[in-house]
């Protein structure tokens, strides 16, 4: 029983960053039909900003992690006006093959720039951990899960509130019509993946102090992104959010019951088993067609 | 005579074309990809050692020119770095390959080209056993390691260990190291409780460290990279795990850990081949001094010194063997590094036979250390 | 020139390129880079002629490179309580049959299961089944050996009238072997592409309810296409294993994948020649860097060359080159029809 409340709280915590690097690859997929293989490489540099600004600078924590989302963001930015806009039209494989270039480049260029030697991001929580009857939380991860669910409030605040939320759901649903409605599909799509790349390096930045950061910390998460996005449904929103939390509860339960060898394996069974038993998605009631 | 053979042996190769080129020595390592961190350690200790030898006059009157490729921490660039460094420069012995699979994948051509490799890490026993006669391991694997733990520092551990839980990375290192750990407490009459995996690129590691923490043991083994060691420190401390941590492989830079885990390293105990801390301790302390200060000249990082030191060591047996030799071609070193007794960082480097009798691998028994991380600090326990 | 005369043409300058190349290692390379060229030719019947991206494709060569070695050297299948099934090593040209099939049983299998859905969602799932195969091959320690590895995997035999079962063990025998497994699954394709089989995909990759509309069974094409793929892959991944020698579950690594994606797209998907070109560049281009630059220099330039030969050659090498004045309204119709595909 203790070991099981452990397990769910261990998932919980997880399951808020798992969302926020999901709804990041949602959005940019569901918007401008962009598989971004950049997706893991912007949560790293997310990290390495947090290392610069936090550790060698010495900046107050919180504004660096929020000096590093922006950095994010803008970087996000630059990739879009430099690499995806010149390529508007062209067949979704050849868009890929781009992105993936660019993954292979910006890895090495981190490898290339900090070293392979694991970093350190320093953390002002002290570090014994919170305890709750049998089970224990380091403040550090409350404050990572508090983060990540005032993100995730945050942009659904935007994506309903505002006049842009408004235009990007337009475009989602018809980006021919919405630019006839006077939607600016460039601005749309430059906001939209710096937006995403945002939430992939806030992912980046609030984990690096709970984790280490090295340069090739994306790989894996740029598959766990996929796997969030599918459960979720592709370009489901609130799907990618659930998908989130049900890949980290299946991670948690497989390694913790069945077998830990198994664990990084667990999210692609579930992935083929949603696929093939209910081809039509968990939330996503549209045909399966991206 | 037998003195004069060589020396004609060494007069012959000067006079020859190659009178002075150097004397090359190829190293294959991951400098990029998943353990580059380490590669690099490991290329650097090598190439301080390169450069103690040559300011010292080389061997055989020539300069030691080492070759270092990038094997990306892949089995298929590994093989590409092997064929490049064995057919396209012709080295006549070869370093690497930091792992037992990247290791592996170069031992067949070893056999294709006839050329020895001084293994520098690798802990799987099918280095050694599957007869492969041109390989010399200097780093120890898992049941030589767990074998010394037994003999020299298991009595160390106060109170003493009953019962113990293992967390090792899924790999043949990681496996390895559970089994011979496991076979040894065992015939010591220790409980074994939890032996839980974690795949080599994974960071959270609660689900594994919340089953641990219900098999209840007094000591938990932990075989991986510094990173991944890093974060179970960490999140052993945030799930209050009761167990006291023991890393074993000596990959662990005990600095490293303090600067990155914090006070979620203290209490913990590595078990180390070389202990830069303690240097008069060291087996031949002038040798450690010396390779201690030139790679700090260089401004490496010193928190690479447990692992660069392999590095050091293999250079050092190299460059004996061709010394010996006294000439620098494959299978006359080959012949050489069964007698060769080199003074290294980790101690004495000599070679016993092993795996199928007239195909026999090299294997030196390396010393082994432990130490405990105490308030910050590195200590002898 | 037709693209069948230049395909001739390479052959021939393949052929007796080893006379003329003194250094091992050249030949070494195109080795290694000739068995990932014809992952990629198998890869590009399904990307190119089909349209559907698979990055899955490492499943299909990691599957073919462990049935090989394991019938090669014997192995004990433990499905229970009950005593394993002890297979005894065959000779190893069985194994490398086997080893095809096998991994066309599961290219068939597979493709039955993906093809229920398209586009992204088909990228997924590929990619789902190469990591969970990577993960099986890493966790069912009894069959596979684990990260333990597979060693001393015999080299490839084959039996020669009057002189037995021959090892290909020398450079310059496994260079010959490549290169003529290189030229049958060249034929293959060709034989394909321009069969009912390869039209029928080709339709169904430009117009889907067009095609089903006239009566092609879309989903079997697929299928029968991805079973041929699979195979191929899988001898590819055979002829690796034994070329190599040594085999763990980082023949499954993603990164293969990505490489094969990267020679069928540069050199020009569609085409028969394209992966050829493409898998020549880019397997001999981490070499040449090899000797240029340091490390992660050498992958920053890989890694920026993928995305320039987009940006400038967006349909690939081998259509650049075999452009015809005449063709241009072709290329800004098929753009057209790419970009209508995509919303």
């Amino acid at each position: 029983m203790d070991q099981l409340l452990q397990h769910v709280l261990n998932a919980v915590v997880l399951g808020g960053t798992y969302a926020l690097l999901g709804i990041g690859l949602t959005l940019i997929f569901g918007v401008m039909k962009v598989a971004n293989f950049t997706h893991g490489e912007l949560y790293t540099f997310g990290a390495y900003m947090a290392y610069l600004l936090i550790g060698p600078l010495g900046l107050n924590f919180f504004l660096g992690l929020l000096i590093a989302v922006l950095l994010g963001v803008l970087l996000g930015a630059v990739i879009e006006y430099v690499l995806l806009r010149p390529l508007q039209g062209a067949h979704m494989d050849t868009v890929m093959l781009v992105m993936i270039g660019a993954w292979i480049a910006l890895q090495n260029l981190e490898l290339l720039t900090w070293g392979g030697v694991a970093k350190s991001v320093p953390q002002p929580f002290p570090t014994e951990p919170l305890v709750i009857g049998s089970v224990s939380v380091a403040p550090l991860r409350i404050f990572v899960l508090l983060a990540a669910l005032v993100l995730l409030a945050v942009f659904y605040l935007i994506l309903n509130r505002t006049k842009f939320g408004i235009a990007i759901r337009a475009t989602f649903q018809d980006p021919d019509v919405s630019s006839l409605m006077g939607v600016k599909i460039n601005q749309m799509f430059t906001l939209t993946f710096a937006i995403g790349s945002g939430l992939a390096a806030a992912a980046g930045a609030l984990l690096a102090p709970v984790f280490v950061v090295i340069p090739i910390m994306g790989d894996l998460v740029t598959l766990k992104a996929f796997a969030v996005v599918i459960l979720g449904g592709l370009g489901n929103i609130v799907g990618a959010t659930i998908g989130g939390f049900i890949l980290a509860l299946a991670e948690e339960f497989g390694a913790g019951y069945i077998d830990s060898g198994y664990r990084d394996a667990i999210g692609f069974i579930l992935i083929i088993l949603v696929l093939l038993l209910k081809p039509q998605g968990l939330f996503a009631p549209r045909e399966r067609t991206g | 005579m037998r003195k004069t053979l060589p020396l004609i042996a060494a007069f012959l190769s000067i006079t020859s074309a190659s009178a002075n080129e150097p004397i090359k020595i190829g190293m294959s390592q991951p400098l990029t990809g998943d353990i580059a961190a380490s590669g690099t350690y490991v290329a650097n200790g090598a190439k301080v050692a390169v450069d103690v030898v040559n300011r010292s006059g080389g061997v055989l009157g020539r300069q030691i020119q080492l070759i270092l490729e990038d094997n990306k921490s892949n089995p298929k660039e590994a093989v590409a770095t092997a064929e490049k460094l064995l057919s396209g420069d012709k080295v006549p012995v070869l370093l690497g390959a930091w792992g037992s699979t990247l290791t592996l994948a170069i031992m067949p051509r070893l056999l294709d080209y006839k050329v020895p490799m001084i293994v520098e890490t690798a802990s799987s026993s099918k280095v050694t056993n599957s007869g492969n006669p041109w390989i010399f391991r200097i780093s120890p694997p898992s049941s030589l390691e767990a074998k010394a733990f037994g003999e020299t520092l298991l009595d160390k551990f106060n109170p003493a260990i009953k019962k113990a839980d293992m967390l090792v990375v899924n790999n043949d290192w990681g496996r390895g190291a559970a089994d011979e750990f496991t076979k040894l407490l065992r015939s010591k009459g220790i409980e074994i409780g939890a032996v839980e995996r974690m795949t080599a690129d994974a960071t959270d590691l609660s689900a594994q460290l919340a089953k641990i923490k219900q098999a209840g043991g007094d000591t938990l083994f932990v075989t991986t990279s510094i990173e991944q060691l890093t974060l179970v420190l960490k999140q052993a401390q945030e799930q209050r795990l009761p167990q006291r941590i023991v890393s074993t492989g000596g990959a662990t830079a005990p600095d490293q850990l303090i600067e990155q885990a914090g006070n979620a390293a203290n209490g913990s105990y590595h078990i180390v081949f070389f202990t830069p801390w303690f240097l008069d301790a060291a087996p031949h302390a002038e040798v450690a001094r010396t390779f201690v200060d030139e790679w700090k000249k260089k401004g490496y990082n010193a928190a690479g010194l447990t692992d660069g030191y392999r590095g050091y060591d293999g250079i050092l047996t190299a460059v004996q063997a061709i010394k010996d030799a006294g000439k620098a071609e494959p299978e006359a070193i080959r012949q050489a590094l069964w007698n060769v007794n080199v003074k290294g960082v980790n101690g004495d480097i000599k070679f016993t036979k092993v795996g199928p009798d007239g195909s026999e691998s090299g294997q030196s028994i390396p010393s082994i250390f432990i130490v405990q991380i105490k308030d910050g600090k590195v200590i002898k326990p | 020139m037709t693209e069948r005369n230049i395909a001739l043409c390479l052959a021939a300058i393949l052929a007796v390129l080893p006379f003329g190349v003194t250094n091992q290692y050249v030949l070494f390379t195109l080795t290694s880079a000739g068995i990932l060229v014809i992952a990629a030719m198998s890869l590009n019947l399904l990307l190119g002629y089909a349209g559907q991206l698979s990055l899955g494709h490492v499943a299909f060569f990691g599957i073919g490179a462990y049935v090989s070695a394991l019938f090669s050297l014997g192995f004990e299948f433990h499905y229970g309580a009950e005593e394993p099934i002890v297979v005894p090593a065959l000779p190893v040209w069985i194994a490398f049959v086997l080893g095809i099939c096998f991994a066309g049983v599961f290219g068939w299998i597979i493709g039955k299961l993906a093809f229920r859905v398209r586009g992204a969602f088909f990228v997924i799932l590929t990619i789902g089944f190469a990591q969970v195969s990577r993960m099986v091959a890493l966790n069912w320690v009894s069959l596979t050996n684990g990260p333990m590895a597979l060693t001393n995997i015999p080299p490839l035999s084959f039996w020669l009238p009057g002189h037995g079962i021959v090892p290909i063990q020398g450079r310059m025998e496994s260079y010959y072997v490549v290169l003529i497994l290189g030229i049958i699954a060249y034929w293959i394709l060709d034989r394909i592409v321009h069969s009912r089989v390869g039209r029928a995909l080709v339709a169904l990759r430009e117009n889907e309810p067009l095609a089903r509309s006239v009566g092609i069974r879309v989903t079997r094409y697929l299928v029968l296409a991805t079973a041929i793929s699979a195979a191929m892959a899988g001898g590819a991944g055979a002829m690796y294993a034994h070329y190599v020698r040594v085999i763990d579950p980082d023949v499954f690594m993603f990164i293969y994948t990505v490489t094969m994606v990267i020679m069928v797209m540069t050199g020009g998907k569609g085409t028969l020649l394209g992966p050829v070109v493409g898998g020549l560049i880019f397997g001999l281009l981490p070499e040449l860097l090899r000797q240029l630059v340091r490390p992660e220099l050498q992958l920053i330039i890989y890694g920026v060359a993928m995305i320039l030969i987009v940006f400038f050659l967006p349909r690939g090498i081998v259509p650049a080159l075999l452009k015809r004045p005449s063709s241009a309204s072709n290329e800004s119709k098929s753009a057209r029809m790419n970009s209508e595909a995509n919303t």
